[in-house]
Order: C-alpha cells, then structure tokens, then sequence
C-alpha cells in the first residue's frame, strides 16, 4: 500500500511540522488543545513528493532547471522559470489513484459537515518559514475544483520570490517540501485576531483583540481599522475602540472580493461582550499551555449559536517588541555601573 | 534619655555620631531657619526612613541611604556607605532586577504613588477637626504620621530610581557626545515640559486676567498685600472672585510658605501669598510667559534631541532613547514631587496638628494652638485623649525658649570629626555615588578662570547671558522684594519661589546642580542661572548692577 498522505487534523500535533507544514500541524494541536477549529484535513509532503513522481512533473522540472543552470541567476529567467514551472505543475492531472483518495477526504468533509459542495479554503502549509511565496485559495467548492487548487498551490512553491530566495540560501531549487490545508469555509459574521501581549510595549498583562466584519484577511492584512478591545487579563477591564469600518473581505463567487459594509454597521462594534469574553478565555488558555504569549487568528460563525460559533484557524507565539525587555535590562546593567566610578 | 530631647533617638551625640562617621552636614536648603521641634521630629524620623527605604527598596550597590540627626533645630545628615566589595557586588545583581520597574513603567509607577497618596489626604480631610471627639482627633494625627512616612518612601524611593537615570544619561552624553549637564544642548533636552507645579502658576494668571476682566485690577494695585482679600470681600464681584479663588486653593493650595515647616500657614488658611502672586501677575500684564517660552523650549528641544541621535550610533540609539525619556522625566518629578509629596503632606501635618493644638488650648494643655509646634508626638499622645488631665506648659515653654536661642546663632554648615577638613568631606560624598547627593547637594564643582576676570565662578545651570539689579533673597517672606527685571541671588531656591521666575533676567545661587529648583524653573522660562558661585549671598549687595553669563559660569559684579 501506498504511504499515508492526508491526515485529518485531530491525528496531527506540533510533531508533525515537517511532514504537513507548520500551519497543518498548528490545527492539529489547537484540535488537540480542544478548541474548535474549522474541520479539514491536511495533505503532507508525501503527498507533493508523489504527485511529483507520478505525474512527471518533477522530471520537467529538473530538467528546465539544468537546461537553464547557467543563466537561472538572472532576476528575469527566474521570472521565466516560475511561470514555467507553473504551468508545467498546473497542467499536470492528480494521478488516478491520489484523485481518488482526494475526493474521498473532501466527501467525507462534506458529509461530516451535511454540505454537498462544500466550500472549503486550500491553503500552503510550508514546513519552513519562507516569505509571501505560498498562495491561498478560498471558497473552494465541488471536487475538481479541490483537486486543481490542490495543485495549484504545490505550484505556488515555485513563485520567483520562492526561487530566489531557494537561490539565494543554496536549497535544492527542484525540491519544495509543500503541504496543504484543506479546510471548511466559515461564514464569517466578523474575524480577526487575538495578542495576549500587547505588541508595541510588550505589556503581558492585557490582551489585544482586533476584529472587523466578514473575513480575518482585512485585518490580517492591516488595510483597514479594525475594532480593538484591550483587556486585562486579571481584572477582566476593557478599553473598547469601536471604528468607523467601511470595507471588509467576503466571499465571492470564485475567491474573494472586497465589499463596502453597510452603513448600519459600520461603527457598530462587531464583537459582542460574551464572544470576546469568550474570545479572551480561551487565548489566556493557550497562552498558559504553551507559556508564551500568543498571536491567534478567530472567526465568527454568523449560523452557529453561541459559543459554537467561534473558530481558530491560528495560533503561534507572539512576536511582540521582547527587544523592549532586552533594552530595559541593558539600561539597568548600564546603571548599575555608574554606582563603580 | 533626657526628658527634652526633640527627636529621642536622634539626637546628635558628637562622641558617639562622630564615631560612627566623621563627617555631617547641615541641610542648609530646608532646615535653615532652624526647624520647630515637631516639625524637625517628622523630618529627621520620615526623611530618614524614606532614605534608607528608597535605597534598600532599590539595592543601590554604594549606599544605604543617609543617616540623619537633630541638633539645634538644624537636620545633619551623613551617608551610610556599604563597606565591603563583596556586598557591593550583591546588591549589584539585585540592583539590576529593582531598577527595572522604573525604566519599563515609569509614569505608571508615579501616577500610582500619586493616586495613592491623593486617596490618603482626602481620607485625613474628612475629619472635622473641631467637631471630631478625642479619640478622633488623635486617630487622624496618627493617620497623617504615617501619610508623612509613606510619603517619605515613596519620595526617595522614586528619586534615587529617577535620578540614577538622569547621572546614567548625563554619563552617556559625555561619553558618546562629549557634552556635559553644563552644556547648553543638554539645558535644551531637559527642558520644555510642564508640570503640576506651572499648571498652579498659570491658573495664579488666568485669576489675574479674570481680576482684570472683572475691574478688580485697582483693589489688587492700590492696597497693600495684607490688605487685598478684605477690600474683595467688599463688593459683590470681589465676594464671586474669592468664591472661585478658594475652590481653586481647596484643590491646590493644601501648600505651605515655606517648603519644609509647620509653623507658617498654608495658601488654604491665608491666601496672601497666593493673592500677592496675582497682584504680580496684574502688574505684569500680558500673556503666561511660561506658554510662549514653552513653545520655543519644545522646538528647541526637539533640534537638540535630533542633534544628541545623530551623533550616536544607530545600534546605540534603541536604549538610548529611552534613557534620554527618563532623564527628561527627572525635571518633572523633581518638581512635581514638592506639589505631590512634600508640601501636601506638610500642610496635612499642620491641620492635623493645629486641630490638636485648639483642642489642647481648650483644655488649658497649652496656652496657645500654635505650642502645638513645640510637642513631639509622643507628649501629643500623652494628653492625646484626656487633654484636661494633662498640663504639658512647661514643656512648650522650655522648647520655645531654646528654639528661639537657636534662631540667634546659625547652625554650623558641616560637623566634622578632628582632623577632618571639608574637602575631605566633600569627597565621600562624590566617592558615595549617591545619586542624590551628586545631584541635588553637591553639583558640579565650578572652574575658576581667572582669564575671565570674573568676580564669582559657578557652574551653568540654564543657559544664557543678562545683565541687571541685584536683589539678595533670603527668605521667602522678601519675595515680594523683588522688581521686574532684577537678577535674584539666593542661597538656593523652592518651589514656593517659582512665580518670581517670570520677573527676573536671571538667577544666581550659592548651592545647586542640574536637577535643583532653580535650574530647572531657569531652563522653563529661558533665563540664565548660574549655580554653586558659594559665597554669591556674601559678596553680591541688593541694589548693584551685576552681569551674568550662564554659558561661561561667570558673574560679574558691575558696581563695586
């Protein structure tokens, strides 16, 4: 038999990093920590490695590489070279067999969920970090759709940046250990994200959560001014900042779009006290578990009730301004010295 | 132990105190005039335990605080040096974990205390004194004993943590600049900030424009001081503008005359001095100087700020930032602080003791309320709940006449072991590290340049060249004195001194370092300070044309 390459999310942990990508591996653990995450399952390595092999694509792509060995470090033949391997990657078909075991996860999804054609997101789920090279596809829906995203986003390891960064650090070229998420769309009332530090002064006694209607990706992406609620996390106080918000991320009908939020909601604020109570329990949770503090993405549900309706599609540790701490611990030590003139 | 002693426990014993250290100092800036025994028995205990709080609270690596005694009304006091390598370095290492509070959250920090020691003297002012039962009274004296001992934790615990970063700044101003606290740019990144003590200055003003508004300008410039709050109560708009003069003083002028006694009333009880500010300011006219001068102040700051960057290392630049804001937070604590702390509690410990005091005189304890100043608490709690009982006369009497004895011979400015000299003295100070004593008490010791020719050398406290009339202050009863345009020569200055500023060309002061009252008001308002000329009160007469150029440390005496 062939070697396992889609896991469901519950048989995954932080251990499992290297073979289906940190974000895969993160909604394994915040399945196993017990918080409810959008149900999917994750694709591995393997799985990539094999759709490679199989299908020929990774014969055409070290040979286009050693065709082009000599002139690859030029920024406009890497531009070639990604357009190329994409195409090459894209055009190629899901063996038989893995097409097979694709539709059979993405049904089963579907049945656990009771959605036929479920919409679901595709995302990369790379093992090591590498910058903006990893695509994402949302509002996935119907099979052939699944299994050209799928593939899709094993392409998407071959960006120009994604070559040229492998370039620049001696990796492999040929070589992109990728996997893939696949997971349920939320039909997002409002989304965003929770710090249980406060990021700009690295005070660990409050909690920051931002949010803003529809989609996570307008506050992830910092476009907009998102509502924000500072909470502490002894005494529970909240500094609430409800801003005027007029645009946010939705579904379309392929992907997503942009839209206008309506004039009513605009400066209503998208939480209600009970979801970011509920919210902040659940990110001090964490942060205890893992000791660190946390940056952890969340989404409401606008058809589940309370508190069904929250999900996590992230959590890591925060990066926050620890240098902060490092400054003020090198003042202190220069201070003490002024005491031996 | 004698029966009289003012501060049992403390009093200076020179075999034994000389044993122990040979060398004390007066504390010339604040018991000079001698103190009132209950006065000095709250200073010498509070001050003191604040010292030694503030130092162990922070582990200072060289130093347990200061030691303090009383002697014929005057504080002495003397550091207590940590003596061995070993215990340096440990407290060392507990240093680094102490201090770092104060550099993560400083304002946090202080507005706690602040808040903190604002909740306890509401709470002392609930009481009414006169209607209070005995037991009430002498409840609310011991409340305001240990607001005055809180007071003096959090006091010296803040300074010693703010003014260690101001000397770590200062240091590294040298090193990675090469300037110095005497520079003119550093004068410029130290200042251009407001503070509660300024916010009272200008709502002194604001009163003065509405006097002006409300035709009341004439009562104020055609009567004597004394004079001005019975000629308002005449009329009806005079009554409406004490009315809103007195809501003013309930919040800000729980203060006393002067910094650091009991026995001269507070601006909430006699409002002259309050008053007279505004008679100044009518006579003044115009717009709040301070506003304007901050403005400027803030730009120039600003340039100097970039001007300290740019010569550093951008690597060196992420902690020294914060460094230069905590330095810059020193000039507002050091003046903030005597609002906050010092004469807040001070004014608390007069109303505390004066209820005492009418009830006592009541009772025939004492003849008068005032005598409560010549008790120490322990002879307070004595007749505290039975006053009738108890005849303490003789001891007021006893006090009085020896507190006026020592008001007639000045109290020697240091004591010192034999064969001991003063500049021996001065160097355990500097050698201490303490950074309150180098920054507050010592100061930079002047240059003589005898090229300059000039008649007095001190050390450049603001900036800035002026000439004009010498006026010697000593007291804070002379302030009125003073004209427009003069240049003030004083021993040193205090907050209740800080109006005059607007007045004056420039200020010239016998003691001082950069963080001292004078300098820093100086820098607010642009005008030239020179400090530690020693002996400026002694040569420099009222009346003659003197020279100052701050930038040089040099006063010229232009009429000899």
């Amino acid at each position: 038999m062939a070697k396992k390459w889609i896991y469901w999310f519950d048989e995954l942990d932080s251990d499992f990093n290297e073979l289906v990508g940190k974000k895969c591996a993160n909604l394994g653990e915040m399945t196993k920590l017990g918080m409810r995450v959008p149900p999917g399952f994750a694709i591995s390595v393997d799985g990539y490695e094999r759709f490679m092999e199989d299908s020929g694509a990774g014969e055409e792509v070290q040979r286009y590489f050693h065709d082009n060995r000599h002139e690859i470090n030029r920024v406009g033949k890497q531009v070639e070279a990604s357009r190329e391997i994409r195409r090459i990657i894209e055009s190629k078909n899901l063996p038989q067999e893995m097409a097979q075991e694709l539709r059979q996860s993405y049904a089963s999804l579907c049945d656990q969920v009771g959605l036929h054609d479920l919409p679901v997101a595709v995302r990369s789920s790379g093992s090591v970090s590498m910058p903006g090279q990893m695509e994402t596809y949302l509002n996935v829906r119907g099979e052939n759709e699944v299994e050209r995203k799928v593939t899709q986003v094993w392409g998407s390891a071959f960006t120009t940046r994604a070559i040229a960064f492998r370039l620049e650090k001696s990796m492999d070229i040929a070589k992109t250990p990728i996997g893939v998420a696949v997971l349920k769309m939320i039909n997002a009332k409002c989304a965003g994200v929770v710090l249980t530090v406060l990021p700009t002064t690295g005070d660990m006694t409050k909690v920051v959560v931002e949010a803003n209607w529809g989609l996570g990706e307008s506050v992830v992406s910092g476009e907009i001014t998102p509502d924000q609620f500072i909470v502490d996390k002894t005494c529970g106080e909240c500094e609430a900042t409800i801003s005027s918000k007029t645009k946010m991320v939705c579904y379309g009908p392929v992907g997503t779009r942009v839209a206008e939020i309506p004039h009513d909601l605009r400066c209503a604020a998208c939480l209600n006290p009970d979801e970011l109570a509920e919210i902040v329990r659940i990110a001090k949770d964490v942060e205890a578990h893992f000791n660190l503090p946390q940056d952890m993405e969340w989404v409401i549900d606008q058809d589940l009730p309370f508190p069904e309706n929250i999900y996590w599609v992230q959590a890591r540790p925060a990066k926050f301004t620890k240098k902060k701490q490092d400054e003020s611990q090198y003042l202190a030590d220069l201070m003490s010295q002024i005491f031996r003139m | 132990m004698k029966v009289y002693d003012v501060v049992p426990g403390l009093e200076f014993d020179a075999e034994r105190d000389l044993a122990q250290s040979p060398a004390w100092f007066l504390d010339a800036t604040h018991s000079v005039p001698p103190w009132t025994p209950m006065f000095g028995w709250f200073w010498i205990n509070f001050c003191r335990h604040g010292m030694q709080y503030g130092a162990e609270k922070l582990s200072l690596p060289t130093v347990h605080g200061w030691d303090w005694r009383f002697m014929n009304g005057g504080g002495y006091l003397t550091l207590l040096l940590v003596k061995s390598e070993e215990e340096k370095q440990r407290r060392e290492v507990e240093f680094r974990k102490a201090i770092l509070p104060l550099i993560q959250d400083y304002d946090g920090i202080w507005n706690g205390f602040v808040k903190e020691i604002l909740g306890r003297y509401e709470n002392l002012k609930t009481l009414d004194l006169d209607s209070a039962s005995n037991i009430e009274l002498l409840d609310n004296f011991e409340g305001t004993i240990n607001t005055c001992r809180r007071m003096w934790e959090i006091h010296m615990y803040m300074m010693y943590g703010t003014y260690t970063a101001y000397i770590l700044f200062e240091n590294m101003c040298r090193e990675l600049a090469g300037i110095d606290d005497t520079s003119p740019v550093f004068h410029r990144i130290v200042s251009g900030f407001d503070n509660k003590v300024f916010q009272v200055d200008r709502r002194l003003w604001e009163f003065s424009k509405i006097a002006s508004d409300q035709g009341l300008a004439s009562v104020f410039l055609e009567n004597q001081e004394l004079d001005i709050r019975g000629k308002l109560e005449e009329s009806e708009k005079g009554r409406n503008f004490l009315k809103d003069f007195s809501e003013f003083l309930n919040e800000d002028g729980w203060r006393m005359q002067r910094m650091s006694e009991m026995n001269l009333p507070t601006w909430v009880e006699d409002p002259t001095p309050p008053l007279s500010m505004v008679k100044q300011f009518i006579l003044k006219g115009g717009s709040f100087d301070l506003d304007n001068e901050r403005n400027k102040r803030i730009l120039e700051r600003e340039d100097a700020e970039k001007q300290i960057l740019s010569k550093i290392p951008s690597e060196q630049r992420a902690w020294l930032e914060p460094l230069m804001r905590l330095a810059q937070k020193s000039g507002i604590f050091s003046e903030e602080h005597d609002h906050y702390l010092d004469l807040y509690t001070h004014a608390m410990m007069r109303r505390s003791a004066l209820g005492i005091g009418r009830r006592f005189a009541k009772s025939g304890t004492i003849d008068n309320h005032e005598d409560i100043f010549f008790l120490i608490p322990d002879e307070v709690r004595r007749a505290g709940l039975n006053p009738g009982s108890f005849d303490l006369r003789y001891i007021v009497d006893r006090r009085k006449s020896d507190w006026m004895e020592w008001q007639k011979t000045p109290n020697p400015p240091a004591i010192l072991a034999e064969g001991f000299d003063l500049d021996q003295a001065m160097g355990i100070l500097v050698k201490s590290n303490d950074p309150i004593a180098l920054k507050v008490v010592v100061g930079s010791m002047p240059q003589v340049r005898p090229e300059l020719k000039a008649d007095l050398y001190g050390t450049c406290g603001s900036p800035g060249v002026a000439e004009g009339t010498a006026r010697v202050i000593v007291t804070e009863d002379e302030l009125h004195l003073i004209k427009e345009g003069d240049i003030l020569v004083a021993v040193s200055t205090s907050p209740s001194w800080t109006p005059v500023f607007s007045m004056i060309k420039g200020v010239v002061v016998d003691r001082g370092a950069s963080l001292s009252h004078a300098a820093i008001v100086g820098r607010e308002y642009g005008i030239p300070v020179v400090m530690n000329v020693f002996e400026g009160t002694a040569k420099i007469r009222s009346g003659q044309r003197i020279r100052v150029d701050a930038n040089l440390g040099a006063v010229y005496i232009l009429d000899k």
